[in-house]
């Protein structure tokens, strides 16, 4: 809970008061958290394509949105960011649970593991990797930077930081 | 009656509204019949109208109309099921079927086949969902707007067919803005 809670914290300090999730399970303990929190808004959405549309929306509205998700949910909605989000330059935070990075049991995810960066990259979405809790402290900074350069930004979270967040 | 018959008639009930409206000839038409400042045209992101408005009706009180065609709502027909469960009060989505894919050439769409939007939407738990003609849309969607305790879901029942028009020629950033001007946020304008 610890890593998960120093998560929010850090976004809720550099803003973020709008939350989507599609859900994960490396995500759990932060959804837990923000179902409880009446500070911010959380909801579950089906697919993070739409979760986009709903970020745009509470951004045109004044929120500071997140959208947390899988990694395999950036390759969902590539055209959304593309068109919407980066058209409009629209500051939303793409909290993303890194599947396939080492510790990961589930060959499978490795494929999209392999192409999320680079993918994120011809993009041109500015990135934070975080792989140990020390990089966690980056995250408000990291988020205030969104809204400076009216960009959407993505936070990466390794398997192993998340793992054994009990 | 077609698109730009019904956006002609209920462009009345939209200008206190803040207005999501279709990327391609749902936004071009309304351009063209009456561009305001409280009109979001979309330039791209085909299927998130529904969404995009749902998000602004979440994060502040002003009404909220949705603009949404059957070709749309066919692509993120998940987003039902998201209105059927958070949507608040002050959520309208007009979905404006005429059974086409209208502006990429007027292609059938499955709504002009099997499907129906209205058993959608209930099924995906969507509250007041109205299935009407074109000519009863004006009465539905002002009842949508001024009921301040029920969001909404019309599905428009309309005629295919396109008038000929040019692409909008605002820049996005100054559609953003001016929209958000509107709602009192963006105050350098």
């Amino acid at each position: 809970m610890k890593i998960s809670k120093k998560i929010i914290d850090n976004l809720k300090k550099g803003g973020v008061d709008f939350y989507l999730s599609v859900p994960c399970k490396l995500l759990a303990n932060m959804i837990d958290i923000l179902e409880k929190d009446n500070d911010v808004y959380y909801s579950a959405v089906p697919r993070e394509e739409e979760g986009m549309g709903i970020c745009a929306g509470a951004y045109l509205g004044n929120k500071f949105p997140c959208i947390m998700m899988q990694n395999t949910g950036i390759g969902n909605s590539v055209n959304a960011i593309v068109s919407l989000l980066q058209l409009y330059q629209m500051p939303i935070v793409f909290l993303i649970s890194y599947r396939g990075t080492p510790g990961e049991p589930v060959g499978a995810q490795g494929g999209m593991a392999k192409i999320t960066e680079d993918i994120l990259q011809t993009l041109r979405i500015p990135m934070l990797h975080c792989s140990s809790e020390n990089d966690l402290e980056k995250i408000s900074t990291f988020s205030k930077h969104a809204k400076v350069v009216e960009s959407p930004v993505a936070i990466l979270c390794d398997f192993n930081l998340m793992k054994d967040d009990k | 009656m077609n698109r730009f018959d019904l956006l002609n008639k209920i462009q009345n009930i939209l200008k206190d509204n803040l207005v999501i409206c279709n990327i391609g000839l749902p936004s071009q038409e309304l351009y063209k019949i009456n561009d305001q400042p409280n009109f979001f045209y979309m330039l791209g992101s085909m299927g998130l109208s529904s969404s995009i408005g749902l998000g602004l009706s979440l994060s502040q009180n002003k009404n909220v109309v949705s603009i949404d065609g059957d070709g749309s709502v066919l692509m993120n027909m998940n987003t039902l099921a998201t209105i059927g469960n958070r949507a608040p009060s002050n959520y309208t989505l007009l979905i404006i079927d005429n059974g086409s894919y209208g502006s990429t050439g007027d292609q059938r769409t499955f709504t002009d086949e099997n499907t129906s939007l209205k058993d959608v939407a209930i099924g995906a738990g969507c509250k007041n969902v109205v299935e009407c003609s074109g000519d009863e849309t004006v009465n539905e969607l002002s009842k949508a707007i001024d009921d301040q305790n029920n969001s909404y879901v019309i599905i428009s029942k309309i005629n295919s067919g396109n008038v000929k028009i040019d692409p909008i020629p605002l820049n996005p950033i100054t559609i953003r803005d001016r929209f958000r001007k509107f709602i009192g946020i963006v105050k350098y304008l």
